[in-house]
């Protein structure tokens, strides 16, 4: 087949070997036949090179004519090696943000679940709108009842959220565990990697405690040792097996570490939760019935839930609007992150159109002063194919460049988009780089190197546009000079676009830090020191007591307390539970109050901060077997008891729950913001003295310094007085309401990070554009000071023409801002317009900057030397 | 393109390289620098083929099958490529033939014309 180039040399040689020996044959000198010979021979390596080349096909001329213009354009981009850098760079940071959140994208909202078929699994949401609970859960009585009516759904899962103190795999603390009924696993289509799963044969009350670990815990806390599997661990009060290990998937609706049967948690036996239809706690799950439609589901589904409604009405009130959606798994999971990707997938979009179009203008300008060499060119015969290909040579070599980085950079950007993104959805968290990246990268390059050959207008090689070739100088066709105006402008709305967005959400996240809690979150340090549910009791008071006594005499300790709840880090727990107030009458319709339980010790006011507005504190007297009491909130205090004393009257829960025992309000104190609900809803708050309600398991102390240099001390304290205890995730109250704040700050960062870049981008090309205009007018300028205009008039006009770009670039990006924002309400529900504040500071921004930016152009044509300027061509 | 200093050469004709090429080895097996001083010396030192011509041309053959191709030692003792006739090599040698035939018959016809009836 084809010959090597060895090969053709040896035959060439031979070739030569043979004409320089029939030569001498003839009777010539040797070293006259070797020359002659030698000569008509011809160029060695031409002569190889065109054997060479029969052997390829036509492609291969394309691709090395190609190759040619790429080197000769690698040559020339040298040349300008900063405009070079400049596209590359900005190209890279386009195409690297886009690449890196279009693999989360398609990792969290397209990628199938393991789950053996999985898009044939629903998911079941209880919601109550009228009191604002986006997820009731279900009740043992209600599954029941949804399990006898449904045909649509082949079987049903149920898992309901519990955490164990877990004692017999490392420290002894406190875990977040699963708890479902065995067809669970069976529905979900899920495989052990190690040992079996729960099965029918684990139900029931007599059934022995069994335990599955998630991957993710037995691989990171356990380093996947296989050994685990028949180990026995104290879940509470209860023992249970080791069983087997779960393979990775989706933890959801919890991301627990072990998930056992319903026998390991007394609570899930008693009467309370298998009669009582409003004790709702688990969460539900079903496969589709064979050939059975998830419309056809969703329709039995609601129905059977609404006859169920109907059919009790003393536990589902009118105002709660108690309803039932079903989605298909898959989508559930996917909802939350939904949003933020899709804003995320537009907002890289909208800086990879502000990158293009700061190239396009580069490239354009670039393009005007090779004029000459282009018409040069034409002149020497280059069909416009030709000049085309050479164009495309060189934004590919610039494009290629740019995606190669882009994609480097994408690597750690997906890192980041993925933690990002995994606030809102698991799956984020196992987001990889994949081989779709590259596939995105090349295709943004090769789109944008296409669009970018074709932004240059060819020199007409007739008429006057050939010009360049008279004149070494740099002229503007009003087309050209439109067009970098054109984009310029298109870089200002764009930016306007991101920053009001960056600004509304700096605005809202401003507007959340600033909001006052009531509570003094410096140097208040909390820590969880939980004891199960069923040792709750007189020996659980004095433990507490006892740790509290000996951790005040510690040296920096101000204050020390007991509570039953973290503000923000344990939002959802304990309330908002339905209560009434002495002397109180409903109005028809009206829903009963709700409010939040807190269980307190004395002291706990003094501790986080929060004012006693009348009355007192809970005394160690406030104990059992005393008459009850309680602490209101100011907001209670106010709405319930309108004459202004509140003190001494009566409150009582009406959830069964707790006993409707009436209280005695002994004290009223400040209102506290610790659940993050919407502003303007007052959080009715009602305290309870722990020695009462013994359900603590939070222990705050207050110091004068730092407050977690005491958390070793803190931990060993507890652990003399009951060596399993679990002492956990200590923090200070700033630090867990930060975390609370923190998606809204990332979110504002991020959007905030690359609505910079645009603006960097944009402001660098409107400065661009009016320095390019003002250095191709030099002459125009010098013929202006010299009829008389004052440099004060030629910096106005400058500055007149940036606004010129600047003023319609606004009033695009608020357009577009406002059509964007609509088309956005359809696809995510509602969407909020920016408020005006945002808004103006957004355009006041961006004026300001290309203000600066034009003001440097602006005073190069004013400095103009008149008489070097006429000179100048 | 070198100019001879012998000004009795011809130039070939395009697209009459390859013909000359497939009808010289019909007279058997020959290397690239044998075939050239065959169509030298059968045209009585009026046709001269260019080595770099000749070559690429015989490799363009032999890409596209009309000849094969093999080393051998030659007979003054020199390794050399000698090429050879495949069966659609002759085949496209006898097409080309006829079409060369009537391009001279036609061509002949308008140089001289025959004297026409009046």
């Amino acid at each position: 087949m084809r010959p090597d180039e060895r090969e053709l040399d040896e035959e060439l040689r031979g070739h030569l070997a043979l004409s320089i020996k029939e030569r001498i044959d003839r009777g010539e000198d040797p070293k006259a036949a070797r020359r002659a010979a030698l000569a008509e021979l011809g160029y060695l390596p031409a002569v190889r090179d065109s054997m060479q080349r029969v052997w390829y096909s036509r492609w291969f001329d394309a691709v090395a004519a190609l190759a040619l213009d790429m080197r000769v354009g690698m040559r020339s981009l040298w040349r300008a090696r900063g405009l070079s850098a400049a596209v590359v760079v900005t190209l890279a940071l386009g195409i690297g943000a886009n690449a890196a959140i279009f693999s989360v994208v398609r990792g969290v909202l397209l990628r199938p679940l393991v789950n053996r078929d999985e898009d044939r699994l629903v998911y079941m949401r209880q919601s109550a709108p009228g009191i604002g609970a986006d997820n009731m859960t279900f009740s043992v009585p209600e599954i029941e009842d949804l399990k006898a009516r449904v045909t649509t759904l082949s079987a049903f899962g149920d898992f309901s959220t519990i955490d164990f103190t877990l004692i017999g795999m490392g420290e002894p603390r406190v875990v977040k565990a699963g708890l479902v009924s065995g067809s669970f696993f069976d529905v979900m289509g899920l495989q052990p990697v190690l040992g079996r799963l729960l099965t029918p044969a684990d139900d029931g009350p007599s059934a022995a405690g069994a335990a599955v670990l998630t991957y993710r815990f037995w691989s990171a806390a356990l380093g996947g040792d296989p050994a685990v599997v028949g180990r026995t661990i104290r879940l509470g009060s209860r023992t249970a097996t080791v069983i087997g290990v779960l393979e990775p998937s989706v933890p959801y609706p919890a991301d627990t570490e072990i998930i056992a049967n319903i026998v390991t948690s007394p609570h899930h036996l008693d009467a309370l939760m298998v009669t009582g239809r409003t004790h709702r706690m688990t969460e539900l799950f079903g496969r589709l019935a064979p050939r059975a439609s998830l419309d056809e589901a969703r329709a039995e589904l609601t129905a059977a839930h609404a006859a169920i409604v109907r059919e009790h009405p003393e536990a589902y009130a009118t105002s709660e609007g108690v309803r039932l959606d079903v989605k298909r798994l898959r989508d559930q999971i996917a909802t939350p992150a939904r949003a933020i990707l899709l804003v995320l997938l537009v907002t890289a979009g909208i800086v990879f159109i502000v990158a293009c179009s700061n190239i396009a203008n580069l490239i354009l300008a670039r393009s005007v002063r090779r004029e000459g060499e282009l018409a040069v060119r034409a002149a020497l015969g280059a069909s416009r194919g030709a000049l085309r290909r050479t164009l495309l040579a060189e934004s590919l070599v610039l494009c290629g460049a740019g995606a190669a980085l882009g994609v480097v950079l994408a690597r750690p950007l997906v890192a980041v988009v993925g933690r990002f993104a995994s606030r809102f959805s698991v799956r984020a968290l196992d987001v990889t780089v994949d081989g779709s990246l590259l596939w995105v990268g090349t295709g943004l390059a090769l789109a944008a190197a296409v669009l970018l050959a074709y932004v240059p207008k060819l020199p007409v090689s007739y008429g006057p546009a050939a010009s360049g070739l008279a004149h070494g100088g740099v002229r503007i066709t009003p087309g050209t000079n439109r067009r970098l105006k054109a984009f310029a402008m298109a870089q200002i709305a764009c930016s306007f676009v991101l920053l009001s967005a960056a600004g509304a959400l700096l605005a809202t996240l401003v507007a959340l830090q600033a909001r006052d809690t009531g509570i003094d979150v410096r140097r208040v340090l909390a820590i969880d020191v939980p004891v199960p549910i069923e040792a709750f009791g007189p020996k659980s008071i004095a433990f507490y007591e006892e740790g509290m006594r000996r951790i005040r005499t510690l040296p920096g300790v101000e204050h020390v307390s007991a509570g039953n709840v973290v503000p923000w880090r344990d939002i959802g727990t304990f309330g908002p539970f339905s209560f009434a107030a002495e002397g109180h009458v409903l109005s028809e319709g009206e829903e009963p109050p709700h409010a939040l339980l807190r269980i307190v010790s004395p002291g706990y006011f003094a501790t986080l901060g929060v004012p006693l507005v009348a009355g007192r504190d809970f005394t160690d007297d406030d104990r059992g077997g005393r008459e009850a009491v309680a602490i209101v909130s100011h907001s209670v205090a106010a709405r319930l008891f309108p004459d202004g004393n509140a003190l001494n009257r009566r409150v009582w829960w009406t959830d069964p729950i707790f006993g409707q025992a009436p209280r005695r309000i002994v004290g009223v104190a400040g209102d506290v913001n610790d659940q993050q609900v919407a502003p303007g809803r007052p959080t009715f708050t009602i305290y309870h003295p722990f020695r009462q309600i013994p359900a603590a398991g939070r222990i705050f102390v207050r110091t004068a310094g730092d407050p977690y240099v005491l958390v070793p001390t803190i931990t060993r304290i507890i652990r003399e007085i009951a060596a399993d205890q679990p002492v956990e995730r200590a923090a200070t109250l700033e630090d867990v309401r930060a975390d609370v704040l923190a998606p809204d700050r990332v979110n504002a960062f991020v959007v905030a990070g690359f609505a910079s870049v645009a603006l960097l981008v944009a402001v660098v090309g409107v400065a661009g554009v009016l320095a390019f205009s003002v250095s191709a007018r030099t002459r125009e300028f010098g013929v202006r000071l010299a009829m008389g205009s004052t440099p004060r008039e030629l910096l106005v006009g400058v500055l007149r023409e940036g606004a010129a770009i600047v003023l319609p670039g606004l009033a695009a990006g608020a357009a577009a801002g406002y059509v964007l924002t609509s088309t956005a309400a359809t696809f995510l529900g509602t969407v909020q317009l920016p408020g005006l504040l945002p808004l103006l500071g957004a355009a006041a921004v961006l004026v300001g900057a290309a203000v600066l930016a034009s003001l440097m152009p602006a005073a190069r044509a004013s400095r103009v030397d008149v008489l070097q300027a006429l000179r100048t061509e | 393109m070198g100019k001879s200093p012998d000004d009795q050469r011809l130039e070939l004709l395009q697209g009459t390289l390859d013909m000359l090429v497939l009808r010289t080895l019909k007279w058997g097996p020959q290397h690239g620098h044998g075939i050239g001083q065959a169509i030298r010396q059968h045209s009585d030192e009026l046709l001269r083929v260019e080595t770099g011509s000749l070559y690429p041309a015989l490799h363009r053959l032999e890409k596209r099958g009309w000849l094969k191709s093999r080393w051998a030692t030659s007979e003054a003792n020199q390794r050399a490529k000698y090429y050879e006739l495949t069966a659609t090599g002759k085949a496209q040698l006898a097409r080309e033939h006829d079409r060369w035939s009537q391009l001279v018959t036609a061509i002949g016809r308008i140089m001289n014309p025959a004297p026409r009836e009046e």
